[in-house]
């Protein structure tokens, strides 16, 4: 056994994991550390931190009942609604996520976000003039899970897989005029001076104009 | 097929040519989804897997006849992966059956490399026996606007089916995600580090 042993700490140190005092050459990570490292690199893949702060830009946006944007001339009004997870760049707690109807705009989740953890999957309503539209967004690409088209009008097969088409394309379409409307604002030097203090007193609940989270609700439910 | 009916979900592309997009693309893509379409698994080879394009309507047809590939301005069309898998408890079991044996004929334990040919032998009939895996994955394409709906978000999947877009078709597939929207737009990505503020920590440039 001592033999075995012996030749053990010889092939260790063959290997270049010991040094010739017989002490690891690479001290053992600590696992706090490597997933921190993790966290971290699942944000920056990608680009997805962007698609964390669009998504939590989009949520404070969202909050009142006001549409964000026209597209084909009609107005594209948001509201998050059910289930909503939030993850960080760093720290102690990596990801909390939250149920409930009005959840996203609860204050207890607003408190979250303002300890630097943002949103990485929601589930929105779009309504685009008289289409209702349902879905899942997560941060990193955007893709579209779980969606749910407004009722089709079409009776026959063919046309009405042609209406659903074009019906995921607006979907598509609307996601892309959302976002476009972020960048345009993310790129220029308004960011950080207008946009992200009051996106960070809305988040530390100062936000005294801020809307009824009742309406919001109320709002969500009568999709 | 989720493109025809159900829940939605999909993973979003805007599609660039790599080249002069061809002046026949409706032919130029029949030819090219014909030039990488799915062949059955064949029992006789080695391979356990097999993928490529398919008929969106009928997963078994490799045709692409005009009226089957195209509704409109769009390419209708799915990507088809077989696959034999061997459950690896059964081949276990088999295996434990055929040592049992072995050392109630011969009083002693198979060598390893008995063992070894034992496991490939077992492998091998196992393999013959079992129904390969059927996993078919919708695609609609926008030839117009470009946009291209890839219906799968499986993060393996997508990526195999934008390699294989990419390098046969030579397309650029480009992620509806924020940054290739910024991208578009002509907006240097690396300039948009996080906002420490938000995130509530320092990213050196360096990492993004």
């Amino acid at each position: 056994m001592a033999k075995f042993r012996k030749a053990s700490a010889e092939t260790q140190f063959l290997r270049g994991e010991t040094g010739v005092d017989g002490q690891a050459t690479e001290e053992e990570r600590d696992p706090a550390e490597v997933e921190a490292e993790k966290t971290k690199e699942q944000a920056l893949r990608g680009g997805t931190y962007l698609g964390r702060e669009f998504l939590t830009w989009l949520l404070w946006q969202s909050e009142s009942s006001e549409s964000i944007l026209e597209l084909e001339k009609e107005p594209l009004t948001v509201v998050f609604i059910d289930r909503l997870m939030v993850r960080a760049l760093v720290g102690e707690v990596t990801e909390i996520s939250a149920k409930g109807m009005a959840a996203p705009y609860a204050l207890l989740v607003k408190q979250v976000m303002a300890g630097g953890l943002l949103v990485q999957q929601a589930r929105l309503q779009l309504t685009l003039g008289e289409r209702v539209f349902q879905l899942t967004l997560d941060a990193e690409n955007l893709d579209v899970r779980g969606g749910k088209l407004p009722t089709l009008v079409a009776e026959e097969e063919s046309e009405r897989v042609d209406e659903r088409l074009y019906l995921t394309e607006l979907l598509s379409s609307a996601i892309d005029a959302l976002v476009q409307k972020f960048v345009a604002l993310r790129s220029t030097s308004e960011w950080k001076k207008t946009e992200v203090p009051q996106l960070q007193a809305w988040l530390r609940g100062e936000d005294k104009a801020g809307v009824s989270l009742l309406k919001t609700a109320a709002r969500a439910k009568g999709r | 097929m989720p493109i025809l009916r159900g829940a939605v979900t999909f993973t979003r592309f805007l599609v660039e040519h790599a080249d002069d997009p061809p002046k026949d693309v409706r032919g130029w893509l029949t030819r090219a989804l014909r030039s990488r379409a799915f062949e059955p698994l064949d029992r006789a080879d080695e391979e356990d897997r097999s993928a490529g394009f398919v008929e969106l309507e009928n997963p078994e047809s490799t045709e692409f006849a005009v009226g089957n590939l195209f509704q409109g301005e769009r390419a209708l069309f799915a990507f088809r992966v077989e696959q034999l898998k061997i459950p690896a408890r059964v081949l276990k079991a088999d295996l434990e059956k055929w040592v049992r044996a072995f050392e109630a004929e011969h009083g002693h334990s198979p060598k390893r490399h008995e063992k070894a040919e034992a496991r490939e032998r077992l492998r091998k009939k196992l393999r013959n026996r079992v129904d390969p895996s059927v996993k078919v994955t919708d695609l609609s394409w926008n030839l117009e606007t470009q946009q291209l709906q890839l219906w799968a978000t499986s993060k393996k999947l997508v990526e195999e089916i934008q390699a294989l877009l990419e390098e046969r078709l030579s397309l650029r597939l480009v992620p509806r995600s924020v940054a290739g929207v910024a991208r578009e737009a002509k907006v240097d990505v690396e300039s948009l580090a996080p906002t420490s503020a938000l995130f509530g920590a320092e990213v050196g440039d360096g990492e993004v």
